[in-house]
């Protein structure tokens, strides 16, 4: 019993040690925020000493903050809604509908899904530059758009639907579009939530190629905007400090909210549960 | 006619498991396709409801030609073997899904829903989820669905596989009842051929993709035209026992069994058969009488149901025979008997399985 007992401590104990070596740096981050700029650099101690909320002020009024979040929700709710459209859409065809062709189709999303995205960078930028989308919500959004991991776990989920549900809905008079929003979709419905939250997330964090391809500061999403606070105010921690927790708010908030379907969703599109 | 087949075919890559099949079935009658699994009997139903495509050969349903048409197009309703329940949707939503589709009124899905929930006694359930209900319950909400449809044709996929042997029971009942009540015209697949005899008003036998024989139950029981039919149709099973053509004797073929226990048969026949030809004959469990004279068989078991009793008996080479017995409870296990059958109960079967009449 014993034994036990000083086994579950050390586990404790170490735990609690992971656990504040992952969050210090946030902890740090709350803190410097709110401290005064001459503060920060002049020895400041570790616990909280200063109750400052002037940077979060200079943060949102006098830094284009607030237009980088209405880009950072538009970029993200639109390419989140889009992907789960064709996403679901391509799915559904490569699982449910017969016509030539239907294996290789399936053979070359999968293939797409083993090239790492930073190795097309340099041939995507070309290829936005001709079609003159650099700078633009195109060139931001049309990339992005492309995530063979949610066809392919859609595809799973909709292969795991009994064939007999999909003919009961043809004989009773049912398109494929009708099958698919009426069927498919609320049968589905959890791990829907769940890849819209991961997607929202990675577009929400997105910060290389909206990096490569927005120079303009009024479209620039959160990420990148945040890279414009540290040139235009020299090094000022504080600043930066509360400009970086807001931009992580919303989605520390949505994880917050939907912290069951995230882990869901990312334990399935790793493969961990099938 | 409700529904008929020209030459219909089905092929699976190289394989044709539907061959040639032609069939009437007239409207509001119940037909039944039976046979060991794998014969095609769902394949022919999936064909019918638009599910399969046809190879070869014209579906008609109502006279119209239905081949290329699309399944929810044809005028059919279809209950599957799973069920098929939409999970997600109320036992209300399940049946109103196709009105839905097709856009019905509001009011005229209540009526519609509500006078299905009647027949089939589901009233008390129209809000509930599919999971929340019993076997029997899901299998009349799917019966629910294809009423609602005001199909010209019902097919039924071996719906009661998955309920328990009294609920089975209740069900077939039931289905005779609805199929009364609303006279459509129905086609039922099942393996179980009780379900076919009792259902049924015309059986077809498929075997291999061909359909061996149609009819009535009893016609089908009583008269079968090949050993296959004989064999399937009837439960306990017929026993067949090799046997050789010896003569003529009247208007009775004499056949000898073969083996030890050489005895003679006589049967009704009119047909010529060569002295000395191979042939099967055939005798079903209550057709045989116990008589001192006959052919001398070993009683292993006796299966006693109270008003019958079943005697598991076998000759000598190991061939099992089934002989029912009635009134006398008198234990026979371990004993030695002798059955014979009268001629006209003693069909013949050719070395192909084809009757001798």
């Amino acid at each position: 019993m014993n034994t036990r007992r000083l086994e579950s401590a050390i586990v404790t104990g170490f735990t609690i040690i992971v656990a504040l070596i992952w969050v210090f740096p946030l902890y740090w981050a709350l803190v410097t925020s709110l401290r005064s700029e001459n503060r920060v650099v002049s020895r400041p101690g570790l616990l909280p000493d200063e109750f400052n909320i002037g940077n979060y002020a200079d943060a949102l009024f006098n830094t284009q903050l607030l237009t980088w979040y209405v880009n950072s929700v538009g970029t993200a709710v639109i390419v989140t809604v889009v992907v789960i459209l064709i996403s679901m859409m391509c799915a559904y065809a490569l699982s449910q509908i017969n016509f030539p062709g239907r294996r290789l189709l399936y053979l070359v999303v999968l293939a797409s899904f083993m090239i790492p995205s930073q190795a097309l960078v340099v041939t995507q930028f070309i290829l936005m530059d001709q079609f003159r989308l650099i700078n633009t919500w195109g060139g931001i959004i049309l990339p992005q758009l492309i995530v063979p991991v949610t066809i392919i776990v859609y595809k799973q989920f909709f292969d795991s639907v009994p064939r007999e549900m999909r003919e009961a809905a043809v004989l009773d008079g049912g398109g494929d579009y009708a099958i698919l929003f009426k069927l498919f979709l609320p049968l589905n419905w959890g791990i829907t939530t769940a890849l819209a939250i991961v997607t929202f997330i990675g577009v929400w964090n997105a910060f290389f190629w909206p990096f490569l391809v927005i120079t303009s500061e009024d479209m620039m999403t959160i990420p990148v905007g945040i890279t414009q606070v540290n040139d235009a105010f020299g090094l000022a921690y504080a600043r930066l400090m509360s400009v970086a927790l807001l931009a992580a708010l919303p989605v520390v908030l949505a994880y917050l909210i939907f912290q069951r379907r995230v882990t869901e969703a990312v334990m399935i599109s790793s493969g961990v549960k099938g | 006619m409700g529904v008929s087949l020209k030459k219909v075919a089905k092929d699976f890559g190289a394989v044709r498991v539907i061959k040639d099949v032609s069939m009437d079935i007239p409207t509001g009658s119940f037909a039944v396709f039976v046979g060991p699994s794998g014969c095609g009997k769902s394949t022919l139903l999936r064909m019918i409801a638009g599910l399969e495509d046809t190879s070869d050969g014209a579906i008609l349903i109502d006279d119209r030609n239905v081949t290329q048409v699309e399944p929810s197009d044809r005028g059919v309703a279809m209950v599957f073997q799973s069920y098929a329940l939409y999970p997600h949707l109320t036992v209300f939503e399940n049946m109103a899904f196709s009105l839905r589709l097709a856009r019905t009124k509001k009011a005229e899905v209540q009526k519609m829903v509500g006078e299905a929930a009647r027949i089939l006694q589901l009233t008390d359930h129209l809000d509930k989820k599919p999971s929340a209900l019993s076997g029997g319950q899901r299998q009349r909400v799917a019966i629910g669905r294809a009423i609602v449809r005001d199909p010209k044709v019902f097919l039924f996929d071996e719906p009661l596989s998955n309920l328990d042997a009294e609920l089975r029971v209740a069900m077939r009942l039931e289905l005779t009842r609805l199929h009364r009540k609303i006279g459509a015209t129905m086609i039922y697949v099942t393996h179980d051929q009780v379900e076919a005899m009792t259902l049924a008003d015309k059986i077809f036998v498929l075997k291999d993709g061909i359909v061996q024989q149609a009819g009535a139950p009893l016609d089908l029981y009583d008269d079968p035209d090949n050993r296959f039919v004989a064999g399937f149709i009837g439960s306990p099973a017929m026993t067949f026992i090799p046997a050789t053509v010896i003569g003529r004797d009247a208007d009775n073929l004499v056949l000898r069994t073969e083996g030890v226990e050489a005895h003679d048969f006589r049967a009704a026949v009119r047909s010529e058969a060569a002295t000395g030809a191979t042939v099967h004959i055939g005798v079903r469990p209550e057709h045989w009488r116990i008589d001192p004279e006959g052919m001398p068989v070993r009683v292993e078991v006796s299966e006693e149901l109270g008003d019958v009793s079943y005697l598991h008996t076998r000759l000598n080479d190991e061939t099992e025979i089934i002989v029912e017995r009635k009134g006398s409870r008198e234990s026979l296990d371990g004993k030695s008997i002798g059955i014979t059958a009268d001629p006209e109960h003693v069909l013949v079967f050719d070395v192909d399985g084809q009757r001798l009449r």
